[in-house]
C-alpha cells in the first residue's frame, strides 16, 4: 500500500529549479534512446550532462532536505507537487 | 490547480476561490505551460482515414505528405533562430488529416528535434513536448507505440471519439465505406488511458447530434475518460430552435452529473463557473485564440499563423500565408494577429454583451466567414448556441451548488464566508 | 465622417502618394460619370480634389469642374499650362522632373521620392525650403526600408532640421511635412482614406483611393485582389468592414503619437494584409520623423518662444509602437 505524506512545501523559484532538472533529466534520458555511440562528439556530451544533472538533481534534494528538514523513511521518497510546490514523503508498507 | 468561481456576488469572489477548492468537485487540467509555450503545428498529411461529416478541412487529399526535407528546413529554421523564439517551452504539434498515418516521418522529425535541441543547447530542451490529437485508429499500431514508449515522458496525445456508437458513428465515419469508425477507436482507449491516465478527448458538436449529448458525456465518463472537452463548430450551420434543443439536452446532462455525483470524478467542458459575465471593455480585451503565437507548416514548407488558415481549411477565402521555410517569417505579416484585441474584431453587440465571457471563436473561421479578407470580423454563427448554454450552465451551477450546500459539504465555509464578508463592509 | 471626395479623372492621371501609376492608356471619366460624381459630393457635403492627367482636359469638363469648388492635383509635366500654374498641389513625380521643371514658388509641391534618391539628393531641397508654400516628400519604396536605411534616414532628417531650424531664426515659416507637421498637431491627421476621403475613378466606381483603382485587375496582395471597389455611382456606397479604416479600429495606431504619419492603408494592406495595421517599415519611417521633429522643435524653442501652446513631444525609447504592444 502507497502512503503519501505531505511533509513540507517549497518556494515557487525553487519549484522552478528541480522542474527545469526533471525536464533536463527525462529528456537526456530519451536523447540517450536514440544516440549511440557512432556520434562520438554529442554521445560524450550526453554523458556528461546526464552526470552533471543527476548530480545537480540530487544535489537540489539533498539541499532542500537539510533546509527545511524534511522527514523521511529508509523505504520511502520525497515527491513534490509542481503545481502547489508541496513536498510528499511516498512509503510503500 | 484551477479556480473555479460561481458566485456572482465580487467581493465575495476571494473567499470562494478558498471555499470552492475543498468542494468535491473536479477540476479540468491546466493546459501544460499555457501562454508560455510556443505551439509549432507540422500538417504531416492532408489525408485521413475518415471523411467526418462536421471536419472543417475541406481540402483534404492523400498527395500533400509533408517530406523530411521540408521537415528538416522547418527544424533548422526555428532552432537558428532562437533568439526570435524566446517562449520559454514549445509545443511540438503534429496534426493531419491524421498524423500517425505518418508516424514514420513523427518518429524521425522528433528525434530529429531532440538532437538539435540538445546539441545546440538550445533552451527548449528543457521545456518541450509532442502533442497529439489523433482519431485513435491506428493507435495500437506497433509503429505508434514504439514511438510512445520511445518519447512517454514528453508526449500529449489526445483521441477523439464524441460519444457513444450512435453519435460518433453518425459523423466519424470512414470515407471510402461511410462505415462508423466507433468500433476501430473504443478498442484503443483502454490503451490509451493506461499511458494517458488524464487523457482528454474532443467532442464536436453540430446540429444534428444535439440531442445526443448527454448519453454520450456519461459514455466517455464511463469509459474512464475524465475530461471532456465538448464545443459546438462555430461555422454557421445553427438551425432554428437549436438553442433551445441544446440548453435542454445541456439541462438534462446537469441533472443527471448533478445526480450521480459525476462532477467528483469528471470535467464536461461546458459547464464552466465564469462562463456567461459581461466582460469589460479595458480589462478583459484580450484576443481569445493564439493564431499568430503559433506557427503551423505543411508539405509546401509554407508558414501559417494558424491550421486554420492553411488552404485546406479554408472554404472561401486564401490561404494566409505569412512566410515558408526558404525565406523565414514576414513578420509584418503577423502583426495584425499579435495586436488583435476582442474588442476591435467584435461588433456592438458582442462587446456590450452581458453574457459574453467564454463566447469562443476561432480566428481562422472569422477570416473565413468575413465580408472582407480580414481577421477582424468577429463570425456570430456561434451566438445563441452560446446563451443557450449559458443558460444550462446556470442551472447547472446554481442547482450543483445547492445540493453541497443541503449536504452540508459548504455549510461551514459559507457561514465563515458571511462573517468574513460583513466584517469587510464594516 | 466623410470629408473628401478624391476624383482621378483619368487613368493616367498623376499619382501624388506611396503607390505608382504604371498607366499609360488614357481613360477619362465619362462626363455624365464627373458630373454625377460632383453631384454627389455636393449632395454629400464634401469638398472635391481633382486629380489631373498630363494632357489638357476638353472644355466641358473644365466647366463641370468649374461648377464646384475644389482643389487641383497636377503633375509638374502637365501640358495644361495654365492648369498647372493655379493647381492647388503640384506632383514632382522624379528628381529629374524637378531638375527639368524646377518646384514652382508659393506652390504646395509634392516631391515622390525613391528612398535611394532621398538619401542621395536630399540637401537639394534645402534651398527650396523657403520659396515653396509647403513641400510633402513622399517615399514611394517606404516598404524596403532596413536597418541601413533608417540609420541615413535619420541622418537626412537631422541635416535638413538643420535647414529649417536656420528659417525660423529667420522668421520664416518654411512647411516641410517630415519635419513641421508634427511639431504642430497634438493628435493623428493621418490620410483615413475609406473613411474621411473616398475616390471616384474613371470607371464610374467608389475606391479607398487611387491606389486601390490603379492596381492590376490580376494584381494580388496574397489574401484576395488588390483592387476592390467600394460602390459605384448608380448604387451609392457599399464600404464592407467600414470600421476598419477608423482610427480607433487600428490597436498600434490608435495610442501612438508619430500625429503626421500618413497610417496609409493602401500600404497597410500591401504589406500586412490588413488595412488596419501598418507594417514594422511605415513604423519606423513615421517614429524617425516624429523624434526629428521633437529634436527640431527643442531647438527652435532654445531661440524663443515657439509655440507656447503646444506641449513637448515627449522622448521615447521606441520606434515601433509593435515593440511596446501590451501583451
Amino acid at each position: 500500500m502507497i502512503i503519501k505524506k505531505l511533509i513540507g512545501q517549497v518556494t515557487p523559484e525553487e519549484k522552478n529549479e528541480i522542474q527545469t532538472l526533471f525536464e533536463r533529466r527525462n529528456g537526456l534520458n530519451e536523447l540517450a534512446k536514440i544516440l549511440t555511440a557512432d556520434n562520438a562528439e554529442l554521445y560524450e556530451k550526453l554523458v556528461k550532462d546526464l552526470g552533471e544533472t543527476g548530480a545537480k538533481f540530487q544535489g537540489w534534494w539533498d539541499h532542500m532536505a537539510e533546509k527545511y528538514q524534511w522527514e523521511g523513511t529508509a523505504n520511502g521518497n520525497w515527491e513534490i507537487n509542481f503545481d502547489t510546490c508541496e513536498i510528499y514523503l511516498v512509503t510503500n508498507e | 490547480m484551477q479556480k473555479r468561481l460561481f458566485y456572482k456576488n465580487p467581493p465575495l469572489l476571494l473567499l470562494f476561490i478558498k471555499m470552492m477548492e475543498k468542494l468535491p468537485i473536479k477540476s479540468s487540467d491546466n493546459v501544460w505551460k499555457a501562454g508560455n509555450a510556443k505551439e509549432i503545428t507540422f500538417i504531416v498529411t492532408k489525408d485521413c482515414q475518415l471523411a467526418c461529416k462536421y471536419c472543417y478541412l475541406v481540402g483534404k487529399n492523400t498527395k500533400e505528405r509533408m517530406s523530411w526535407d521540408v521537415a528538416k528546413k522547418t527544424i533548422d529554421y526555428i532552432l537558428d533562430k532562437e533568439e526570435e523564439f524566446r517562449e520559454e517551452s514549445v509545443v511540438w504539434d503534429f496534426i493531419g488529416g491524421e498524423p500517425f498515418l505518418e508516424i514514420e516521418l513523427i518518429d524521425k522529425i522528433c528525434d530529429y528535434i531532440k538532437i538539435e535541441m540538445f546539441r545546440k543547447n538550445h533552451h527548449w530542451f528543457n521545456s518541450y513536448r509532442f502533442s497529439f490529437a489523433t482519431n485513435g485508429i491506428n493507435y495500437h499500431d506497433v509503429k505508434v507505440q514504439n514511438f510512445i514508449k520511445k518519447n512517454r515522458s514528453h508526449l500529449s496525445i489526445g483521441i477523439t471519439i464524441d460519444g457513444t456508437e450512435l453519435l460518433h458513428d453518425m459523423n466519424r465515419i470512414y470515407k471510402n465505406s461511410c462505415k462508423g469508425s466507433y468500433k476501430d477507436v473504443v478498442k484503443n482507449i483502454p490503451l490509451w488511458l493506461s499511458q494517458f491516465p488524464e487523457g482528454a478527448t474532443k467532442v464536436t458538436i453540430a446540429s444534428d447530434n444535439i440531442p445526443y449529448i448527454t448519453e454520450s458525456v456519461l459514455h466517455l465518463y464511463s469509459l474512464g475518460i475524465h475530461d471532456v472537452n465538448i464545443n459546438c463548430v462555430f461555422e454557421n450551420v445553427w438551425k432554428e430552435g437549436d438553442d433551445i434543443l441544446l440548453e435542454n439536452e445541456l439541462i438534462k446532462l446537469a441533472d443527471e452529473i448533478i445526480e450521480h455525483k459525476l462532477y467528483e470524478e469528471n470535467n464536461c467542458s461546458f459547464f464552466w463557473e465564469e462562463l456567461g459575465k459581461p466582460m469589460d471593455r479595458v480589462k478583459d480585451n484580450m484576443n481569445w485564440c493564439g493564431a499568430g503565437k503559433m506557427l503551423s507548416i505543411d508539405a509546401a514548407g509554407n508558414f501559417y499563423p494558424c491550421t486554420r488558415f492553411a488552404q485546406y481549411s479554408l472554404r472561401e477565402k486564401k490561404a494566409w500565408i505569412i512566410g515558408n521555410i526558404h525565406d523565414g517569417i514576414d513578420k509584418n505579416k503577423t502583426r495584425p494577429f499579435l495586436t488583435l484585441d476582442r474588442c476591435t474584431q467584435s461588433n456592438a453587440e458582442c462587446i456590450d454583451c452581458e453574457v459574453a465571457s467564454g463566447c469562443a471563436w476561432c480566428q481562422g473561421e472569422n477570416y473565413d466567414a468575413a465580408d472582407t479578407p480580414t481577421a477582424y470580423q468577429r463570425a456570430t454563427a456561434i451566438c445563441k448556441m452560446h446563451k443557450a448554454r449559458v443558460r444550462a450552465n446556470n442551472y447547472y451551477w446554481n442547482k450543483l451548488y445547492r445540493k453541497l450546500e443541503l449536504e452540508g459539504i459548504a455549510k461551514e465555509e459559507a457561514e465563515k464566508h458571511v462573517k468574513m464578508s460583513n466584517h469587510e463592509i464594516c | 465622417m466623410l470629408q473628401y471626395l478624391i476624383i482621378q479623372l483619368d487613368d493616367t492621371s498623376t499619382s501624388y502618394c506611396h503607390y505608382e501609376n504604371g498607366k499609360m492608356e488614357r481613360r477619362l471619366m465619362a462626363l455624365e460619370d464627373l458630373k454625377a460624381g460632383i453631384l454627389f459630393a455636393m449632395k454629400e457635403n464634401l469638398m472635391i480634389q481633382f486629380v489631373y492627367p498630363d494632357y489638357v482636359l476638353p472644355q466641358e469638363y473644365k466647366d463641370a469642374i468649374n461648377s464646384i469648388d475644389h482643389n487641383d492635383i497636377v503633375s509638374s509635366s502637365c501640358e495644361d499650362m495654365s492648369l498647372r500654374e493655379k493647381a492647388d498641389v503640384v506632383v514632382f513625380n522624379s528628381w529629374a522632373s524637378v531638375e527639368q521643371n524646377g518646384f514652382q514658388d508659393a506652390t504646395v509641391c509634392v516631391l515622390r521620392t525613391t528612398k535611394a534618391d532621398l538619401l542621395d539628393k536630399y540637401l537639394l531641397l534645402k534651398p527650396v525650403l523657403s520659396t515653396v508654400t509647403r513641400l510633402n516628400v513622399v517615399i514611394t519604396d517606404v516598404d524596403t526600408f532596413t536597418g541601413q536605411d533608417f540609420e541615413d534616414y535619420k541622418k537626412v532628417l537631422a541635416s535638413l532640421s538643420e535647414e529649417v531650424e536656420k528659417l525660423y531664426i529667420e522668421s520664416k515659416s518654411p512647411q516641410l511635412n517630415q519635419l513641421t507637421d508634427r511639431m504642430l498637431l497634438d493628435k493623428m491627421n493621418n490620410c483615413n482614406a475609406g473613411w474621411e476621403n473616398i475616390t471616384l475613378a474613371p470607371d464610374g466606381k467608389f475606391y479607398v483611393c487611387p491606389a486601390f483603382y490603379l492596381a492590376g485587375d490580376d494584381e494580388d496582395f496574397g489574401l484576395g485582389k488588390a483592387k476592390y471597389s467600394i460602390g459605384d455611382l448608380q448604387n451609392g456606397l457599399d464600404v464592407k468592414n467600414p470600421q476598419l479604416y477608423k482610427l480607433e479600429f487600428a490597436p498600434l495606431c490608435r495610442k501612438c503619437d508619430a500625429y503626421q504619419c500618413k497610417r496609409c492603408v493602401w500600404l497597410n494592406r500591401k504589406t500586412t494584409y490588413e488595412v488596419n495595421t501598418p507594417s514594422h517599415e511605415q513604423c519606423v519611417v513615421a517614429h524617425l520623423e516624429r523624434n526629428a521633429s521633437r529634436d527640431l522643435l527643442n531647438n527652435i524653442r532654445k531661440h524663443g518662444t515657439f509655440f507656447p501652446q503646444r506641449e513637448e513631444i515627449k522622448e521615447i525609447t521606441y520606434l515601433d509602437p509593435f515593440d511596446i504592444k501590451e501583451q
